[in-house]
């Protein structure tokens, strides 16, 4: 599903990313931790094309990133869902608004934008909140909403920048158990954290990042 | 274009509040402004500076005898002109009757004070070769032509026409100029939807395209208020100049004009856009 191959990336001649070559699997859950700085969001920027590498080669979903035409990219983030810390809800539009956005620009019926949230919705349970606006929601609930928009158009790669940082530790577990949920039903999650518990209590594939570099790709157990 | 732009154009409309109304307003301003011009000169070009219309040339001769014989002169030229002589008496009657502050003063004169006159009608073909004919018989201290008045009109309408149209292109790019600025505030309110439509693979054209067309809608109602206003003052000035028109395409390249000019100044706000978080 990806693959890194000699990745670098600086920032200002700051190095971020010194050569990582990794692979995660169709299917997969992957951590990718470590200290501030580490290189985890670059990582993640990198697979959703937000950024392009100094050097190496980066394909997802059998896509050279690297080689991708600018007009391309829309299609290719299409079948990408991406999360984040601060959750990057529009503000002024509802619940279902946030979640039909990606569908109305891509012109789907009505009829079908509002059974695809419902359904979405459902599965975060949040069906009831689906006229509330982000700011009467909980950190938990808007995380919740964050992840149906990711997931509404089924992707293949959920991608997750340190989705529980804004969230206490019991909603950061549910959210998790929410992340794993939709990687049983066959999404490839990556998730980008530096919350050691969080990994402890969920175990997955980890990949450990320390200045730029894999340290360490390991499977972390409960303790 | 699908619904999504449809409902994201008049989100914008509706979002840019007071200064999209500014900006509807100077464009009618500009557009209502060039409008009246560009009718007010076809209304002069055809009904004051026709060029086939006839030409009336007036020539001064030294005295009666003089007057006689460049009668003679002329239609031994050219038989069919018609011209009208108007003897020194007729001058000064005419002389008193235009200025009758000066009436008493020009009615005292002896009448052989004032000179004949000839007044003639000829074709614009005819006119370009009869002045300078006139000029050179040694019977004429004087030639005038309506046609060389009209130049000089002409010339002073056309200044006065560059400089107003001058000042309707100014207005335009000022409407432009705010309706870059408008949609640069709403591209700034909008910078996180921005993002995010990047994110969730947005096309470019996707995300311009609403901001654009809320810079076109903006001008060309703009546009069309400048039509209705146009409109309004044809309907004043019809009394007093019958003869006035507003050409369809006039009223048709003012919202086009508007449109153009919203399009042009949203695509410079667009000329930098956040980028994906």
């Amino acid at each position: 599903m990806i693959t890194l191959e000699g990745i670098t990336k600086s920032y200002n001649g700051r190095p971020a990313l010194r050569g990582i070559t990794t692979t995660v699997d169709r299917g997969e859950f992957v951590y990718l931790t470590g200290p501030s700085g580490a290189g985890k969001s670059t990582f993640l920027r990198l697979v959703y094309r937000a950024e392009l590498p100094d050097s190496g080669a980066i394909v997802v979903n059998g896509r050279d990133l690297t080689t991708m035409r600018r007009r391309d990219v829309a299609e290719f983030r299409r079948r990408l869902g991406v999360v984040f810390q601060d959750f990057k809800l529009l503000r002024r539009r509802t619940v279902a608004e946030n979640v039909t956005f990606v569908l109305s620009l891509l012109n789907f019926p009505d009829r079908e934008q509002q059974r695809r949230a419902y359904l979405v919705l459902k599965q975060m349970g949040l069906q009831h909140r689906m006229s509330a606006y982000p700011e009467e929601l909980s950190g938990g609930e808007q995380q919740r909403v964050a992840i149906a928009r990711a997931l509404v158009l089924q992707p293949d790669l959920v991608l997750a920048d340190e989705p529980s940082g804004n969230l206490d530790p019991e909603r950061s577990h549910e959210l998790m158990e929410l992340l794993k949920t939709i990687n049983y039903q066959g999404t490839t999650v990556v998730v980008a954290t530096h919350d050691r518990m969080l990994i402890e209590a969920h175990p997955a594939r980890t990949l450990f990042l320390e200045h730029g570099r894999v340290v360490k790709d390991a499977w972390v157990a409960a303790p | 274009m699908n619904r999504h732009a449809v409902r994201e154009v008049r989100r914008q409309v509706r979002e840019s509040g007071a200064a999209g109304f500014v900006a509807v307003v100077l464009v009618a301003v500009a557009s209502a402004w060039g409008g009246a011009l560009w009718t007010a000169r076809a209304w002069v070009e055809t009904e004051l500076l026709a060029s086939d219309r006839p030409a009336t040339v007036v020539a001064v001769a030294r005295g009666p005898a003089e007057a006689a014989a460049l009668r003679e002169a002329i239609r031994q030229r050219a038989p069919a002109t018609g011209v009208s002589a108007l003897s020194p008496r007729k001058v000064q009657e005419e002389l008193a009757n235009w200025f009758p502050e000066l009436a008493t003063v020009l009615l005292t004169l002896d009448e052989r004070s004032f000179p004949p006159i000839l007044e003639m009608e000829v074709s614009a073909s005819e006119e370009a070769a009869i002045v300078p004919w006139l000029q050179a018989r040694p019977e004429v201290t004087l030639v005038e032509s309506s046609r060389a008045w009209q130049a000089r009109l002409q010339r002073t309408i056309s200044e006065i026409l560059v400089a107003g149209l001058g000042l309707a292109v100014a207005l335009l790019i000022g409407c432009g100029v705010v309706v870059l600025l408008v949609v640069r505030l709403l591209v700034l309110a909008h910078a996180d939807e921005i993002a995010i439509m990047r994110l969730i693979g947005a096309h470019e054209r996707d995300i311009r395209r609403p901001y654009l067309l809320c810079g076109s809608v903006l001008g060309a109602t703009g546009g069309v208020l400048g039509a209705l206003v146009l409109a309004g003052l044809w309907v004043l000035f019809r009394a007093v100049l019958p003869t006035l028109a507003v050409s369809g395409w006039t009223y048709g390249a003012l919202p086009v004009g508007g449109a153009l000019a919203g399009a042009a100044g949203a695509s410079i706000g667009l000329a930098s856009l956040p980028s994906e978080p």
